[in-house]
């Protein structure tokens, strides 16, 4: 294997399917190791898909509700490689595209939100800062234009999306002292989350196919993916704090 | 401004709630304050329904509560998980309870709703982790309360103080993140300087502003 991420060990939470999935693929093509977290057998499938491209990965199994879980992930991939350059918090509940309205939020729908993207951010950065304190590491966190512009459709989903973005700020100048990085990716990507939202709601494809200036949603391993691998190299150590809008143009503010 | 118009303010019993309950009464509003935890929504819905029975029908909500403890300054890493969950996911649902229950006060009528989201929001503070995350949680909030519940009329908006004026008597806020002053030479105060923005926002005047984040920091952040 060549490629710009050659020697690194990565985790992915979230990698069993969907977005998480493609990021895990692009960054095994770009020569890392992957770890593939995930509560299901479909992380299996990502890491055959990654060794039948000739990468290299190993499924744990883990909820990134849970501290322990997330902490066998991290020892997973540092006992393959003797340690743990970067931590892409990927993992959403499954009930993340499940339209909504706020007056109807119940605990149980806060709370699969909440667990899973702010409780899991929580495990990732206790269980992940020793190793990537000593490889001067990254941690990336997925968020979303729901978190940046509100969603109407997603009113919860954006909410934890957009307090991710506050994660990565606040945290990213606390481990900035020990040279680790924490951005926000903010993608727009063709996705089995996706797919249900437009079985949920027909005219949104269309909709959103006006709205990108690019035309189409990307796609999470060819064009979302290049952007993980850019934040996880060798050139990307200096940007902190950031969200990294890979989106096809949706969102233009800045 | 506000003659006649009845506004809720969420931890009103103190710190920069009560200061903007007062600045809101300086404005000719009747105040009427919520105090205390945000344990259910059934106990939060009721807080709001007996404040309506004692100062009538409600046109506008202010979420000023904030947890005594949000403004630990601790790394993450030092942060226990049962700490987390007070300061960062407790602080979330305190503001979903309080946007629900301001939608079922307000539906009828149409009406306000502010969030104080202090500038810590916008340019995260070490520190400051689970704070500064339900921050940014709570603009994402209001940005989609606002989607939601423009047609009812309801405008959900956030004014962003420097975060000192949220800390209790005596705790201290992260300093040195900005490079410069303020651009009006001193630091706000809450009642004189934050509370007349709440108070337009609850106004008439506002009634086309919705999704909203307006910084009154005395021009310190100048976000983008």
């Amino acid at each position: 294997m060549t490629g710009p991420l050659v020697g690194r060990s990565i985790l992915v939470t979230g990698a069993g399917r969907g977005l998480g999935r493609g990021l895990a693929l692009a960054c095994a093509a770009a020569g890392a190791d992957i770890c593939v977290a995930s509560p299901r057998e479909n992380g299996a499938e990502t890491v055959a898909e990654i060794e039948a491209r000739g990468g290299s990965g190993t499924w744990v199994r883990c909820d990134a509700t849970v501290a322990a879980d997330v902490e066998g992930a991290v020892a997973a991939a540092v006992d393959r490689n003797g340690g743990l350059d970067v931590v892409i918090h990927n993992a959403t509940s499954r009930r993340s595209s499940e339209p909504a309205r706020l007056e109807d939020i119940d605990e149980a729908l806060w709370h699969e939100h909440v667990s899973v993207s702010l409780r899991g951010a929580y495990h990732c950065a206790q269980a992940a800062l020793s190793q990537l304190r000593a490889r001067r590491g990254r941690l990336i966190v997925m968020t979303s234009s729901a978190g940046i512009e509100g969603s109407a459709m997603l009113p919860v989903y954006g909410t934890v999306k957009g307090a991710l973005r506050g994660f990565a700020k606040s945290l990213a100048r606390e481990w900035a002292p020990f040279g680790v990085t924490v951005n926000a990716v903010s993608p727009l990507a063709e996705t089995p989350a996706m797919t249900s939202a437009y079985e949920k709601d027909p005219t949104l494809e269309a909709r959103l196919a006006r709205v990108v200036p690019m035309g189409h949603l990307g796609d999470p391993e060819t064009e979302v993916g290049p952007a993980i691998v850019f934040l996880a190299g060798d050139g990307a150590g200096y940007i902190t704090g950031q969200t990294l809008a890979v989106d096809g143009g949706r969102f233009m503010t800045l | 401004m506000l003659t006649g118009r009845v506004v809720l303010v969420t931890g009103g019993g103190g710190g920069i709630g009560r200061a903007i309950a007062l600045g809101l009464e300086d404005a000719h509003a009747t105040v009427t304050v919520v105090d205390g935890e945000f344990a259910s929504r059934t106990d939060v819905e009721a807080a709001f329904a007996a404040a309506r029975e004692a100062a009538g029908p409600i046109d506008a909500v202010v979420h000023a509560f904030v947890d005594p403890t949000a403004l630990t300054n601790e790394t993450l890493a030092d942060t226990a998980e049962a700490d987390w969950d007070r300061r960062c996911e407790a602080m979330l649902r305190a503001a979903l309870l309080c946007c629900q229950a301001a939608r079922r006060e307000l539906s009828a009528r149409g009406g306000r709703l502010v969030l104080v989201t202090p500038t810590m929001a916008l340019t995260g503070a070490a520190g400051f982790v689970p704070y500064a995350t339900a921050l940014e949680g709570m603009r994402a909030m209001a940005k989609s309360a606002a989607r939601q519940w423009g047609e009812r009329r309801i405008t959900v908006n956030c004014v962003a103080p420097p975060v000192e004026l949220m800390a209790p008597a005596g705790a201290a806020g992260p300093a040195g993140l900005a490079l410069t002053d303020h651009a009006l030479g001193r630091a706000p105060d809450a009642r004189a300087d934050v509370a007349p923005v709440v108070a337009l926002l609850a106004a008439d005047a506002s009634h086309f502003v919705t999704g909203a984040t307006i910084p009154v920091d005395g021009g310190i952040v100048m976000a983008p």
